[in-house]
């Protein structure tokens, strides 16, 4: 180049020039509600009731340009994702899912925003980098820059959410008014994992939006039939149909952990619901209403959809501390 | 270090080097529902240049939230965001990062 700035690190890289903004650490995302739920399914007890539970922590962070975020685990057993970002004028928020039920523990959420648009630091020396115009910044020390320690592309994790084999479905030829759920629906060992020496569970951190989601339903049709009246061991009155139906659903969102040594791109469950109906055909003086219970609806029919892989970034937190 | 650039924090300790690894920001956009947008950015040519997508405004429990394609192409210089083929796209930021390698 005839002029400008330009650092390379040690393997002849460029890591800082006079063109392309680097990310500085703007601080912490200020953790606000916490919505915890789901360790089992709302409603229904019995076979198969548990579920891996979920706490979706809210952040806030404000800052004039567009945050790359990174989740810092507090427990590193856990899976974590960002579930939705949004903005209103320069708040952004941050819908943070984590495994599990219990809202102890909440992760750090780290912010880093290119150094044009970070908030103007007080300090009065340091090294700044402009673009050719001389007022737009590509560095700025008075923030810290993103180091990365690793990264790569984490694939979508499988297509299928559940510890069970296999998807759920719909099954008949139950008895009638039968609700015992058969399929397993924690996704605690549905995962894909990564290799990388950057993954601890002690100051990793990693920035990887959850894209993949999933909502599958396991359903149970019941059905009995019984004679209205016997006459002389004869069924003379015609016969009465008795029907039902269960159903169980989770909706799942991707989410990654950590292992030494690891990355993991998995699922956690978002939402869940039960339902069950039960009804007969009028049968004259012996007839009657049947009933039936839901709790919350199915977001969509199921399957499993953005199964697609996605770039993570991977960051020591304890520098920016 | 023998040679090099140190930054250091406010306290004194280590907080950037040449010795680090780093990606740098290109751009950010949001991009609309069902749109396909490309954009392109010559001083990015040649770089390993990676664009993450984050869904907004989603209601993450209430209808079917497609996320789009992104192609990165023409020497890493186009960055491409288009819906998934046959689907609708919801509302998406994408967030381009390049490493020189």
């Amino acid at each position: 180049m005839a002029y400008g700035f330009e650092a390379k690190n040690d393997s002849g890289n460029i890591i800082i020039n006079d063109t392309i903004e680097n990310l500085h650490f703007i601080g912490k995302a200020t953790r606000g509600s916490a919505d915890s739920a789901y360790g089992d399914i709302p409603n229904y007890s019995g076979s198969n009731d548990t579920l891996d539970g979920r706490v979706v922590h809210t952040y806030t962070i404000t800052c004039s340009g567009t945050p790359v975020a990174f989740i810092k685990p507090a427990d590193y057993a856990r899976w974590h994702s960002i579930i939705k970002q949004s903005v209103s004028g320069t708040t952004w928020t941050f819908e943070v899912m984590i495994s599990g039920t219990s809202t102890s523990n909440p992760p750090d959420v780290y912010c880093f925003v290119n150094a044009d648009d970070i908030p103007t630091p007080s300090e009065t020396h340091g090294m700044l980098v402009f673009k050719s115009d001389g007022t737009s910044k590509t560095f700025d020390s008075r923030r810290q820059p993103l180091a990365i320690t690793g990264g790569g592309t984490a694939s979508a994790p499988p297509s299928d959410p559940t510890n069970t084999s296999g998807t759920p479905g719909t099954t008949s030829g139950h008895p009638w008014n039968y609700a015992t759920n058969d399929h397993d629906f924690r996704s605690s060992n549905r995962y894909t994992e990564h290799s990388n020496s950057a993954a601890n569970t002690s100051t990793a951190m990693f920035s990887c939006p959850s894209l993949a989601q999933a909502c599958y339903k396991r359903q149970m049709h019941g059905f009995h039939q019984s004679c209205i009246c016997y006459i002389f061991g004869w069924c003379a009155c015609g016969y009465q149909d008795h029907w039902s139906t269960a159903s169980w659903w989770v909706m799942y969102r991707q989410a990654f952990r950590f292992r030494s040594g690891k990355f993991d791109s998995g699922w956690t469950g978002y939402a869940a619901g039960y339902a069950f109906s039960s009804a007969y055909e009028s049968g004259g003086w012996f007839g009657g209403g049947g009933g039936s219970y839901s709790s919350g609806t199915m977001p969509y029919t199921a399957k499993t959809i953005n199964l697609q892989s996605n770039a993570y970034i991977l960051a020591d937190s304890s520098r920016y501390d | 270090m023998a040679h090099g650039l140190n930054v250091y924090k406010a306290d004194g300790s280590l907080g950037f080097s040449t010795a680090d690894v780093t990606w740098q920001t290109v751009a950010q956009f949001t991009v609309a529902a069902n749109a396909t947008v490309a954009n392109t950015y010559s001083e990015i040519a040649g770089m390993t240049v990676i664009a993450q997508r984050q869904l907004v405004n989603v209601p993450p429990n209430a209808q079917e939230d497609y996320v789009p394609n992104v192609a990165v192409s023409n020497n890493s210089q186009t960055i491409t965001v288009s819906p998934q083929s046959g689907l609708s796209s919801s509302q998406c930021i994408i967030h381009v990062l390049a490493q020189d390698t």
